[in-house]
């Protein structure tokens, strides 16, 4: 729905003309490589000082660290030696990239339902085009409040810069959060006033913007295009035309992927299940997000809970509908947890999900019946059933076209499609009750005898399954005993024997 | 916030009200007027009722029917628990019931059935119950009766008449006996608002009095003329 909305709202402005005017917001997450990290310190040693560090040239160098170092001096840049020899007990966490580039894609997914158009920045950062999305959120302002709020909820540290095109917003970024739109001549005015020394390029070419004089962008862009192509080369030009809004900014679209996989790493070890499910509540949520931004429902979701050393243990949660609330897959979960075996200390906890059908549309329409939301509860009945007492538990009657009684009605486990074919109705009434193994009858005296004495009322009806299979024509009667109960008796054609097979209920 | 309690208090059934005369009771017609009668409505719905027939096979499912078709008409799940035999399903497809809104569960200890029946009762799926071996607890059947209060949707337990014996908390106990063939005796042991005692002769179907000795049957004639055939064959 939310997505809908943004998508027709972006087609139709497109549609009208390519004049209309663009916003682009730039987020840029300063301690990205440290807040990555920072669930995976253990609680007692969050509040000292950390900072990561990565190798630049040879040395280990301080990347980003948070206030508690930053009040002892140490910022980024400094090489671990100095920056251990001014903070003494300062936590040293080595850079781990390919976790932040997966924490920059869950940000993305985040950002994804504020804006269609999301763009990823190796740099630590996204880029949001976020015109036309402020009907949904009552105005630009509002906009950026939520996604303030929610970026605080997820605890990541992140500044912004608006522009009307993605270069200028990057150099327009702020050292704080705006949560005001600026006017469009505010951010002219202030584009113009940036210092040079913000624009990426090479040492020459910083150097050549001195001996020229120039200090801000402002004084860059007032020279002539043919001069500048003159001293400059294709790449700065290429710039400027895009900051100039004179060429589109060609670069690939964020989109969720085809399936979703994430993981949640716990070094110290899980111990009880109960401390499993806080880890699993946050991958639930994650993958809600997910499947709001690919507006589809999940059919299946997959855990796996890695231990340090030793056989790793999975669990595989089957829907018979669809959902796409993360409260009621974290319920399936926990039933199904109760009755696995875990190893003893869980480190690594996986969650993945690739089996998806579109949302149904009809959960957004007003359901005058209720139909909906029955079947609903009856899919999340099945499921907790399922999850708590295992598939073997469940089964449902399916009909068949046979004749053979145990042939034409079996069991089958629940959420696969059930054909009931149409069978030539019998003339003769039928049981509610099937032996599950035809009961053979003692004769005694003349007399059937089954549990007590049994007398047939009406018969018989004769019912073959393969006419050349003798033992399996039967006759069929209906009997009686003397309390008043109805029994359903065969006699086997090749033997003459007796069978109770069924019980008028 | 007070208020809404006094509303949400005042609103279940099970709240007496000095002025008004009898419990405000919904009810499920069973299908049957005369045991419409009996029941004052039907079938209580928002409350668990106990059927203890005094052998199985003598009609006490096909008293339900009606309500299971009920249920499966409106899309909701008939949940049976701890069947004592497996459900024919051209019967029940002959009844009209939808076979995919039954679900049948099979329960490993008795804390797995108590949990699957008031699982079922609170997701809004007509539950039929039964009783293993071992009669539940009365603390279990106050479990059930009390989801059953909260939810809106009828339940039944069938029990063997040896649990009449001892007391029960939930809302309607019916003992089902068969005086014939197709003829039932339904005798109410329990029902809220009323005493006890009333009785109600039901006919299922035809009472046929007929009866075919066993040495009038038909002979298997068709087997004779295979095994005829074979013999020719061989010969």
């Amino acid at each position: 729905m939310l997505r809908s909305i943004n998508k027709s709202h972006k087609t139709n402005k497109s549609d009208k003309s390519s004049k209309a005017q663009d916003i682009w917001l730039y987020l840029h997450f300063p301690l990205l490589s440290l807040e990555t990290l920072l669930p995976q310190v253990p609680a007692d040693q969050a509040h000292k000082p950390i900072a990561t560090v990565s190798l630049e040239k040879n040395i280990q160098r301080v990347l980003c660290c948070n206030t508690q170092a930053e009040a002892w001096g140490v910022e980024s840049g400094l090489s671990v030696s100095t920056a251990l020899a001014l903070c003494p007990e300062l936590l040293v966490l080595p850079r781990k990239i390919e976790q932040e580039q997966q924490h920059l894609q869950q940000l993305a997914l985040l950002a994804y339902s504020f804006s269609p158009v999301v763009i990823l920045d190796n740099d630590t950062g996204l880029w949001l085009e976020i015109s036309g999305c402020d009907k949904l959120f009552k105005g630009y302002n509002a906009l950026l409040q939520a996604l303030e709020k929610r970026l605080v909820y997820e605890a990541i540290t992140a500044v912004n810069g608006i522009g009307q095109n993605p270069l200028a917003a990057k150099l327009l970024c702020q050292p704080s959060f705006q949560t005001q739109l600026p006017k469009p001549t505010e951010i002219q005015h202030l584009l113009m006033t940036t210092d040079l020394s913000r624009l990426e390029t090479s040492r020459k070419q910083q150097q050549s913007f001195e001996q020229l004089g120039l200090k801000s962008l402002g004084d860059l862009l007032a020279l002539s295009r043919s001069a500048l192509s003159r001293r400059f080369d294709a790449e700065l030009m290429n710039r400027i035309a895009q900051l100039n809004n004179e060429k589109p900014f060609t670069a690939p679209r964020f989109q969720p992927g085809d399936s979703f996989h994430d993981l949640v790493q716990n070094p110290q070890g899980i111990f009880n299940k109960e401390s499993l499910l806080f880890p699993m509540k946050t991958l639930l949520q994650r993958l809600c997000q997910y499947l709001v931004a690919r507006q589809c429902h999940c059919r299946e979701i997959e855990w796996h809970f890695e231990p340090l050393i030793g056989e790793s243990q999975q669990m595989q949660i089957q829907l018979s509908g669809s959902q796409n609330n993360w409260s009621t897959l974290l319920m399936l979960s926990r039933l199904q947890l109760d009755r696995l075996e875990l190893p003893r200390s869980v480190e690594q906890i996986i969650l993945h999900a690739d089996q998806f059908i579109e949302a149904p549309m009809a959960v957004f329409n007003l359901d005058l019946f209720g139909d909906q939301q029955a079947a609903q509860q009856s899919c999340e009945l099945i499921d907790s059933l399922n999850a708590r007492l295992g598939i073997e538990a469940l089964s449902q009657p399916v009909l068949n076209q046979d004749y053979l009684p145990e042939l034409a009605s079996t069991l089958a486990t629940p959420g696969k499609p059930i054909k009931t074919a149409a069978n030539k109705p019998l003339t003769a009434p039928q049981p509610l009750w099937l032996l599950t193994e035809p009961a053979p009858v003692q004769m005694r005296n003349q007399q059937l005898y089954w549990r007590q004495p049994l007398t047939i009322i009406s018969g018989p009806e004769r019912l073959c399954g393969n006419w050349w299979q003798a033992e399996q024509q039967r006759d069929y009667y209906l009997a009686c005993d003397n309390r008043g109960a109805r029994y359903w008796l065969f006699r086997e054609s090749a033997n003459q024997r007796w069978f109770v097979h069924g019980l008028f209920s | 916030m007070h208020n809404n309690n006094i509303a949400s208090v005042l609103t279940r059934t099970d709240t007496w009200r000095g002025y008004s005369q009898r419990l405000p009771r919904s009810t499920i017609a069973t299908g049957h007027s005369h045991l419409d009668r009996l029941l004052q409505g039907g079938w209580p719905v928002s409350a668990l009722s106990e059927l203890l027939p005094q052998q199985p096979g003598i009609g006490e499912l096909s008293l339900l029917l009606p309500t299971i078709k009920y249920y499966a008409d409106n899309h909701q799940l008939c949940v049976w628990l701890d069947p004592p035999y497996q459900p024919y399903a051209p019967t029940l497809v002959a009844a009209g019931i939808a076979l995919d809104k039954l679900l049948i569960v099979r329960s490993k200890s008795p804390a797995e059935w108590l949990w699957a029946a008031e699982q079922s009762i609170r997701s809004g799926a007509l539950l039929l119950a039964w009783a293993k071996q071992k009669p539940p607890r009365y603390a279990d059947l106050r479990k059930l009766q009390l989801a059953a209060a909260n939810s809106n949707n009828a339940a039944f337990l069938f029990s063997a008449p040896s649990a009449l014996d001892a007391p029960s908390p939930v809302a309607l106990r019916l003992e089902l006996q068969s005086l014939q063939v197709n003829q039932l005796l339904l005798r109410v042991r329990k029902m809220r608002g009323t005493a006890s005692g009333e009785q109600l002769q039901l006919h299922l179907g035809e009472a046929s009095a007929q009866r075919i000795p066993f040495t009038q049957l038909p002979a298997d004639r068709h087997h004779g003329y295979s095994s005829h055939a074979v013999l020719t064959l061989n010969s």
